[in-house]
């Protein structure tokens, strides 16, 4: 692996050293693309719900969970 | 002399033989040269020796105020006695207690008080002390106060602000060669203002004890304990001064963003009926959040119905009379029941504004902690109801910020271009202006003019607008606004609302630049105005596109000096952004975080904001207090001036996350792509960390509120209103909340103790003043770590994968 991928080494749970895949991305700046333009992915009212129900779900889904609706209230 | 005046005077200031001094000058005050029955009467109410009061009747009095300049080290003797006034004790009425030698070493070590507050000179061998029975008690003591022997403790760390006895630069490469080319152009900057005019900070204002509330003052309450007056005119205490004082900051800063809000409703509401065209709603997911947050009904109504509704429903929070603002149902719920339970959640907007300016009016509201409490409560207004509307808004017609590249600092400024730079914090004007600057036939005249194109940038929150949704550059923050003039480049600065320098006229006159107003809620003499009507908002962009394309041809070549300094910086984080990153479409989610905070691969969240101040050196607050927190593994969340000062310094890149953070954060920044500040928008948008805060506690393993988090927050260079406003909003949300720069109450210790301690009991956050941005960064992260201890967090546990025998087990 080393031989054609960047490696890094890092310290693992246990204290051991390991080696993992290191940096890949090419160096420079993003392009005119903007391809940060997540939003644009939600095409219509339903998937736009739907996804308020699921990404953001502890406001706006029916049966929203978390810390606020544990069994055992802190 | 009458007999019965001595007594009163004497008994006025408690019969206290340590205040000889101060009771012969109000003796002197009424017949100058005391005759010897008098020295008798005070003597023996004093408990002194005849002689002892006789050599202070004829000490010679310091002349209190207006010392003539240049003689300040020689007492100025009153050689007439003043003309008899009404029996009148200047001012304290109040027993002294004897200090603690201790205290009094302390006493001897402060710094100096201001002339002005100076007393009357060397008081004579002490006297013993007096008994208790010879003391008056407190003809005036406020219910709520304290005993005032805490008072004396904490009088004696009071703080007095240095004069600036040396100009303060800039972190910014771009900032000190433009200072000189100013000097040479006979500009003058705020810099230059700062070390002359106004090089001495007034003690009494930046402590917070001058009152200037009615026409019996201004009153100043003294800085040094026994030396000067302890109350107003109207016995006002430096307690009730100070917190009245903050109080109207609050109401002030919450007024600014919330009437930004209302603009911002306005336009919405017009944009929503189709009657503005250049406006329109953009994001219709965001419009859905925002109706179902208001309780209104999407079904299949069309999206134009659903925004007249949402935009009517926002409008209506500002006159809201009872009940509570509908955002604030966003706060985690142990939060809201905090705030339900001290009586401190927000009616409405426009409400508790008023009823602050009400109660810090003149004889009203003279308890400090129930001042501080509708100041938490108008905070609020503003942090989950004016700011949280703007923020939410905008966004739908604009566009919720997504991650976008663009640049920042001077160099953005083009030599062959016409340079429109927009300045101030409503984004409605400058939206139309990024459209009107791409327009072709504006171009085409610029090119006529003989220029290459037209270069848009932006300075402060607008800048933050315009860049997070569209990717403008940014030219520099509040400070470097007028040195943008200096370089000579920019054509045309326009401006709206907020943080706008007067001098922006004056300066400009040196160069060529015009200086165009566009709201008639800011209007400066000597600039051009150029109204801004919703309704015709491209044309109004495009006569001011075209207004500097006009002016290009006018710039002086000689004059031109552009940086070269700029950097590259990904912005947009957006809360929903965050959120998008941290799972992806189908699993967004604050889980990650949650999770990197549990395992400590991140210690804690700090959100660093807020201004640029002159007192302070530029940008240099900021970034060492960012830079000790990712160095501690603190990931930062940004807004406004601060962010712009990190952008500028390279922080708002991925790759700033290999050079500046600890191990735990690097990895997770660089697992996630993310810089280890995010730049979360513009002052109004404080309201996103408020509710990437409740995200993170929703999403659970962090407690079950805002306090609860290893989280804090910091303005080390505030310098406005709004930032106080801010500031409050957070602390009253449950954040640990660290100043520096001055900090307004330090002058009413009780303030003091009631903003520092005693609301963390109430609220979960409390205040803390360090001027010094490493200290300050290391106050938030010994908080940060006690809260981690709180949850159990603080230190590693074992691993143990349990098996099935293991999980049986345990039932």
């Amino acid at each position: 692996m080393a031989e054609k991928w960047p490696t890094v080494t890092k310290d693992s749970f246990d204290g051991s050293k390991v080696e993992i895949l290191g940096e890949t991305y090419e160096p420079g700046k993003p392009g005119p693309e903007a391809p940060g333009l997540w939003r644009n992915k939600l095409q219509d009212r339903k998937q736009m719900l739907k996804y308020l129900e699921t990404g953001l779900r502890y406001w706006y889904a029916k049966e929203g969970y978390g810390s606020e609706k544990r069994k055992n209230p802190a | 002399m009458d007999s019965a005046l001595v007594i009163e005077i004497v008994d006025h200031h408690g019969r206290d033989p340590d205040r000889l001094m101060e009771i012969i000058r109000d003796l002197r005050l009424h017949q100058y040269d005391l005759p010897d029955p008098v020295i008798e009467q005070v003597a023996e109410r004093l408990g002194l020796a005849l002689d002892q009061v006789r050599a202070a009747a004829v000490a010679p009095i310091l002349k209190k105020r207006g010392r003539p300049k240049g003689k300040k080290n020689k007492p100025k003797l009153i050689s007439e006695p003043k003309p008899k006034v009404s029996v009148a004790p200047r001012v304290i009425l109040r027993k002294r207690p004897k200090p603690e030698p201790s205290l009094e070493t302390a006493a001897e070590s402060r710094p100096p008080v201001p002339a002005e507050a100076e007393e009357p000179a060397p008081t004579p061998p002490a006297p013993p002390p007096a008994t208790e029975e010879k003391i008056a008690p407190p003809a005036i003591a406020a219910v709520s106060e304290p005993p005032m022997p805490e008072r004396r403790a904490e009088v004696d760390s009071t703080r007095r602000y240095p004069e600036m006895t040396e100009p303060k630069r800039s972190a910014d490469p771009t900032v000190g060669p433009l200072l000189e080319k100013a000097k040479q152009d006979g500009a003058e900057t705020a810099f230059d203002r700062a070390m002359e005019g106004q090089k001495a900070i007034c003690q009494y204002g930046a402590n917070g004890v001058c009152c200037r509330l009615c026409a019996m003052g201004p009153c100043r309450i003294s800085l040094k304990e026994g030396k000067g007056a302890e109350r107003g005119v109207c016995g006002a205490t430096a307690n009730t001064i100070a917190a009245r004082n903050f109080c109207r900051m609050i109401a002030a800063g919450a007024a600014a963003h919330s009437d930004h809000a209302r603009a911002v409703a306005d336009t919405f509401i017009l944009a929503a009926k189709g009657e503005i065209p250049g406006f329109q709603i953009k994001d219709e997911q965001k419009l859905y959040q925002l109706a179902l947050d208001l309780g209104i009904a999407i079904g299949d109504r069309s999206v134009k119905e659903i925004a007249i509704e949402v935009g009517e429903k926002c409008l209506a929070e500002f006159g809201r009379q009872e009940g509570e603002l509908l955002l604030v149902k966003r706060a985690p719920l142990k939060r809201q029941e905090i705030w339900r339970k001290l009586g401190m959640t927000p009616r409405g907007i426009d409400r508790e504004v008023v009823e602050m300016m009400h109660r810090t009016h003149m004889g009203v509201d003279q308890d400090y902690r129930n001042l501080i409490l509708q100041g938490s409560r108008t905070s609020l207004a503003d942090g989950w109801g004016g700011s949280m509307i703007s923020t939410e808004l905008q966004d739908i017609m604009f566009g919720t910020p997504q991650p976008i590249a663009s640049e920042i600092n001077l160099g953005v400024l083009k030599a062959d271009e016409v340079n429109i730079i927009v300045h101030g914090h409503e984004p409605l004007l400058s939206e139309m202006v990024v459209v009107a600057s791409r327009d072709p036939e504006l171009l085409a005249f610029a090119k006529e003019k003989g220029a290459k194109g037209i270069n848009l940038a932006g300075i402060c929150c607008t800048a933050n607008e315009i860049l997070m949704r569209h990717g403008i550059p940014i030219a520099g923050n509040f400070l470097q606004q007028e040195l943008a003039i200096v370089t000579g480049a920019v054509d045309a600065m326009v401006v709206d609302v907020q943080c706008i320098m007067e001098n922006l006229a004056e300066i400009s006159k040196c160069y060529h630049t015009k200086l165009i107003t566009t709201n008639y809620r800011a209007k400066i003499i000597g600039a051009e105005h150029i109204q801004f009507e919703e309704h015709d908002a491209i044309n109004t962009a495009k006569k001011i596109v075209r207004t500097a394309i006009e002016n290009y041809p006018r710039r002086d070549p000689k004059k031109v000096s552009i940086p070269q300094e700029k950097s590259d910086m990904v912005v947009g984080f957006s809360h929903e952004t965050i959120n998008y990153l941290l799972g992806g479409l189908f699993r967004a989610s604050y889980r990650p975080l949650n999770d990197n905070i549990i395992n400590g691969r991140i210690r804690g969240i700090a959100g660093v904001v807020g201004c640029n101040n002159v007192r302070t050196e530029h940008d240099s607050a900021h970034l060492a207090m960012i830079k000790e927190l990712l160095k501690n593994d603190v990931i930062v969340l940004t807004t406004g001036c601060a962010a712009m000062a990190c952008g500028k310094a390279g922080l708002l890149t991925p790759e700033a996350a290999k050079q500046y953070c600890g191990p735990g954060l690097a990895e997770v920044c660089e697992t996630v792509g993310i810089p280890p500040v995010l730049h979360m928008g513009a002052c109004v948008d404080n309201s996103r960390i408020l509710i990437a805060a409740t995200a993170v506690v929703k999403e659970g393993g962090l407690g079950d509120d805002i306090s609860d988090l290893p989280a804090a927050g910091a303005a080390p260079e505030w310098m406005s209103e709004k930032a106080i406003a801010i500031g409050q909003y957070f602390v009253a949300s449950g954040v640990f909340t660290v100043f520096g720069v001055t900090f307004p109450i330090m002058g009413a210790p009780q303030v003091r103790d009631h903003l520092f301690s005693e609301l963390e009991g109430m609220v979960g956050g409390k205040w803390a003043f360090e001027p010094d941005p490493v200290k300050g960064a290391k106050l938030m992260i010994e908080h940060i770590d006690k809260k981690r201890k709180a949850l159990g967090i603080d230190k590693a546990r074992e691993r143990v994968l349990y098996d099935m025998a293991m999980r049986r087990e345990m039932e």
